[in-house]
């Protein structure tokens, strides 16, 4: 892989310079703050997706929730839950989790409507999402579908955050303990009730101030504390 | 916004000041919102820090506190911090610091300014704590109910939320249908009753099968001169139309326009329960306490007095139902106490001959000042003119007291548990005597003197001969207002008891971080205003013992300013009314009467309002510190 031999920042700027102008050209363009900023002086993007299944080869994105965190404040007025109009049928098997139903989406945009907003949201912003895999799969495979190029980009995951917190404790990590809600409520946030991308996104970011607030660091955690590349 | 922030939408609409903002707003405000959070123990901000926003707590909890590091409050789910450095130039007066892991909802100045501007309930809440708040907020609660503020004039029933149930005087009088109309015209004459409710003796569940009225006899029978044996079921009208004692005296007053009939029986659970009638319907709620008074003086016995009495309960139900005013109420619960004192003292003169020297029955407290609510421990005592003897006076006066305190211990005063009462010995002298206590007291005023003035002080006349009740009234009142180190003392006995600090989740905050289940409305609302009141009033020597009289006069004597007095009246109206009310519901689930309301059962509204209410007596208690430099002693 290309950033295993530039590093995370080379591919970017790689990735800038060789690519072809649109959206992907435009979200290279503007980078996060380095690897040494304190997490308070930058801006994060919580961000959930809802999928048609678990393998980002073969399901496909049917919505996207995300929410900015600014300055150690999750921005509700910038919340935004987008629906993406799927290129085949649902599996019934997923529609009972998410809740989509083929006739929901519809007349939703396709794909290729929806990210180049979530590009521009996600510009210069280092997403936040609960187990950072499956969002990170899902959106770099779109982009190379889309743009010839993955989308290269450190994530902070909140349940790799959480999953940390229980080890240094040495708790035990049973099944469950590390879901969204169940993290949530070892830091006294509220049940919510409502389940769809932009929710979870929101309920995320919630997660991360927590978490971050938790560290017991004496100078507020720097981006390459909480961040996976 | 997008739609689907309904989850903090709904939070926010859930809670008081929001739950009034139109829906366009309460999205404006959603929208308007960032999420913070703040580990326990940390700092939201310090005195003299910039604030720029509203925090509204989704979980958790936090304590505010002032420069001196003393706890003003602490605030859970649904409650703001932070409105009053943003009305003071976005300045921080206070510390406030999170006292639980909790996330927060932050309201940037600009929209909270903006909603305070478009809104004026919602600008009201912000208001900073105190008498104005209290009046706007009861005037605007007044317009979203649709009550009118409930000024002297509240005679009139409020139909809409009167239930019938409250309106029922008597068990209804009953006739077998079998029965004859001469039998039926009968027991009409002899239970004083223009209808009967025909009950067939055979039906356990007492449905009425029919009602017979007189003005049934008049057209059904003298009319076609039937004969005087005609059964009660041929001329009764059947199955009547009948109203449950739940449905709304509005209820009973269409029925019975649109279908012009003058009697209404009334069911509860199923069962006959009583007949309105539209003799009822007209009648205010002072008739039922001008009947009882007038019952009571019928009565022959103690025990008679007390089955009278026993209509105490209901009545209060009755008056808070349709709405009458604090003040009404306590001058009708205490006029029924000075009319069974007027009659047992009627009954004592009976039995033992006119009293030998001239005399009057004083009562004291809550009796004395017209502010009684549910039946309280008797406080009274006598003053006797100076040509009394005790070697040859002494035992009528002791065997009449006896008889007058006895009699109501019966009735359902108990007996002072400080006997204060005039059967007490030291409470029954002659006026010289008084004198002599009354100036111990000021002149002397040690803890035990402080605690009797406060008792004494509250006195009025209630039978015999009044001119010696104003000659010690005069005396006591020359001494009291020349006297400022005594009003300093009693001013400083006036500040002992506190208002709480406020609530918190369903805890009421007590000064020093204590937290209590209950809130004692007596202890921690009224009192404080009727010691208050007691100081401002012997300062002006002013002759009124009732609390909002006592206001009045002091005010325009000038020993308290108008808006204190006004704000006090307020205050006390408002803590008087949740009292009422409290008590009123615990008289309908048949439980005694009580001043301790449990705070799960007070709505925001009541809450906030509250919470006002005590703001002002913390205020004027402040004052009346600053005014007597109680600190001093």
């Amino acid at each position: 892989m290309l950033r295993h031999v530039l590093g995370l920042d080379m591919t970017r700027r790689a990735l800038w310079l060789f690519g072809k102008p649109g959206p992907m050209r435009d979200y290279y363009r503007e980078d996060y703050p380095t690897l040494d900023t304190a997490w308070c002086d930058m801006d994060f993007l919580a961000i959930d997706l809802e999928t048609s299944g678990l393998d980002p080869n073969t399901d496909e994105i049917l919505s996207v929730g995300f929410v900015p965190i600014r300055r150690g404040a999750v921005h509700l007025a910038e919340a935004r839950h987008m629906l993406v109009r799927p290129t085949r049928p649902i599996p019934e098997r997923t529609a009972i989790i998410h809740g989509l139903l083929d006739g929901t989406l519809e007349n939703a945009p396709p794909l290729d409507a929806v990210m180049p907003e979530v590009l521009k949201a996600m510009s210069a912003l280092v997403p936040v999402a609960h187990h950072a895999p499956v969002e990170r799969a899902f959106l770099s495979n779109a982009c190379k579908m889309l743009y010839g190029q993955p989308l290269v980009v450190p994530y902070v995951d909140t349940l790799r955050l959480e999953r940390r917190v229980l080890e240094r404790r040495q708790e035990a990590i049973s099944n469950g303990v590390l879901r969204l809600n169940a993290a949530r409520q070892r830091y006294n946030l509220p049940r919510y009730r409502a389940h769809n991308a932009m929710v979870d996104a929101i309920a995320s970011a919630e997660l991360f101030l927590a978490q971050v607030a938790h560290m017991d660091t004496k100078k507020p955690p720097r981006l390459d504390e909480i961040s996976v590349g | 916004m997008d739609v689907e922030l309904i989850e903090i939408r709904e939070f926010i609409a859930r809670h008081h000041p929001f739950d009034m903002l139109p829906e366009r707003a309460l999205d404006q405000a959603t929208g308007s919102l960032r999420g913070l959070y703040a580990r326990r123990g940390k700092r939201l901000y310090q005195t003299d820090d910039a604030v720029e926003c509203l925090y509204i707590v989704r979980t958790g909890a936090l304590e505010t506190r002032n420069p001196s590091g003393e706890l003003l409050a602490r605030v859970g789910e649904g409650e703001t911090v932070g409105a009053g450095a943003l009305l003071h130039n976005g300045r921080a007066i206070n510390t406030v610091e999170a006292i639980e892991d909790s996330l927060l909802y932050a309201m940037p100045a600009e929209t909270f300014h903006a909603l305070r501007t478009g809104f004026k309930h919602f600008a009201y809440f912000f208001q900073p704590a105190g008498g104005d708040r209290l009046r706007t907020g009861r005037a605007v609660a007044g317009q979203a109910h649709g009550h009118h503020d409930h000024g002297p004039a509240n005679a009139h029933l409020d139909l809409m939320s009167m239930h019938l149930g409250a309106l029922l005087r008597r068990a209804p009088v009953t006739i077998s249908p079998d029965a004859t109309i001469h039998a039926a015209g009968q027991r009409m004459s002899e239970q004083g009753v223009s209808c009967l409710m025909v009950v067939d003796p055979s039906d356990d569940a007492g449905h009425p099968a029919g009602i017979l009225t007189d003005r049934d006899l008049r057209h059904r029978v003298v009319a076609k001169a039937l004969p005087y044996d005609t059964p009660v079921s041929q001329v009764m009208t059947p199955d009547p139309l009948v109203l449950d004692a739940d449905d709304y005296l509005f209820d009973a007053m269409l029925l019975m326009t649109r279908h012009n009939i003058r009697h209404l029986p009334v069911l509860r659970d199923g069962a006959l329960a009583g007949v309105i009638t539209n003799t009822n319907l007209v009648q205010t709620q002072n008739t039922s306490a001008v009947y009882l008074v007038g019952d009571i003086f019928k009565r022959d016995t103690p025990e008679g007095m007390r089955d009278a009495l026993d209509m105490v309960p209901d009545l209060i139900l009755q008056l808070v139902e349709t709405g009458a005013s604090a003040h009404n109420i306590g001058h009708v619960i205490s006029s029924l106490s000075d009319a069974a004192t007027v009659r047992l003292m009627a009954l004592a003169e009976q039995r033992l001959g006119p009293a030998p020297v001239p005399f009057v029955w004083l009562a004291a407290g809550s009796q004395a000042r017209h502010e009684q609510t549910a039946r309280s421990d008797q406080d009274n005592c006598l003053l006797l003119a100076d040509t009394y003897d005790e070697a040859k006076h002494g035992e009528y006066f002791q065997a009449f007291t006896r008889l007058v305190c006895d009699g109501l211990n019966i009735c359902g005063y108990v007996y002072c548990p400080g006997e204060v009462m005039a059967m007490t010995d030291r409470w029954r002298q002659p006026l010289k005597v008084w004198k002599s206590y009354f100036a111990k007291w000021i002149d002397q005023p040690d803890p035990k003197a402080l605690m009797l003035a406060s008792v004494f002080f509250d006195m009025r006349p209630i039978y015999g001969n009044h001119a010696l009740f104003h000659e010690l009234r005069s005396f006591v009142l020359k001494k009291t207002s020349g006297s400022k180190i005594f009003l300093a003392y009693l001013a400083s006995n006036a500040l002992s008891r506190q208002p709480p600090l406020g609530f918190f989740r369903n805890l009421v905050m007590i000064r020093g971080g204590e937290h209590a289940n209950t809130l004692d409305l007596k202890h921690r609302g009224i009192v404080p205003i009727v010691d208050l009141a007691r100081v401002y009033a012997l300062d002006a020597g002013s002759e009124a013992v009732n609390t909002l009289d006592r206001l009045d006069t002091a005010r325009e004597k000038g020993s308290v300013s108008k808006d204190g007095a006004a704000d006090l009246r307020d205050a006390w109206d408002f803590i008087s009314t949740v009292r009422l009310r409290h008590q009123a519901l615990r008289i309908r689930a048949n439980q005694k009467a009580d001043h301790y309301v449990s705070l799960e059962n007070l709505s925001n509204f009541e809450r906030s309002q509250l919470k006002d209410a005590f703001s002002v007596v913390k205020t004027m208690q402040g004052a009346l510190a600053t005014a007597y430099q109680t600190g001093r002693m």
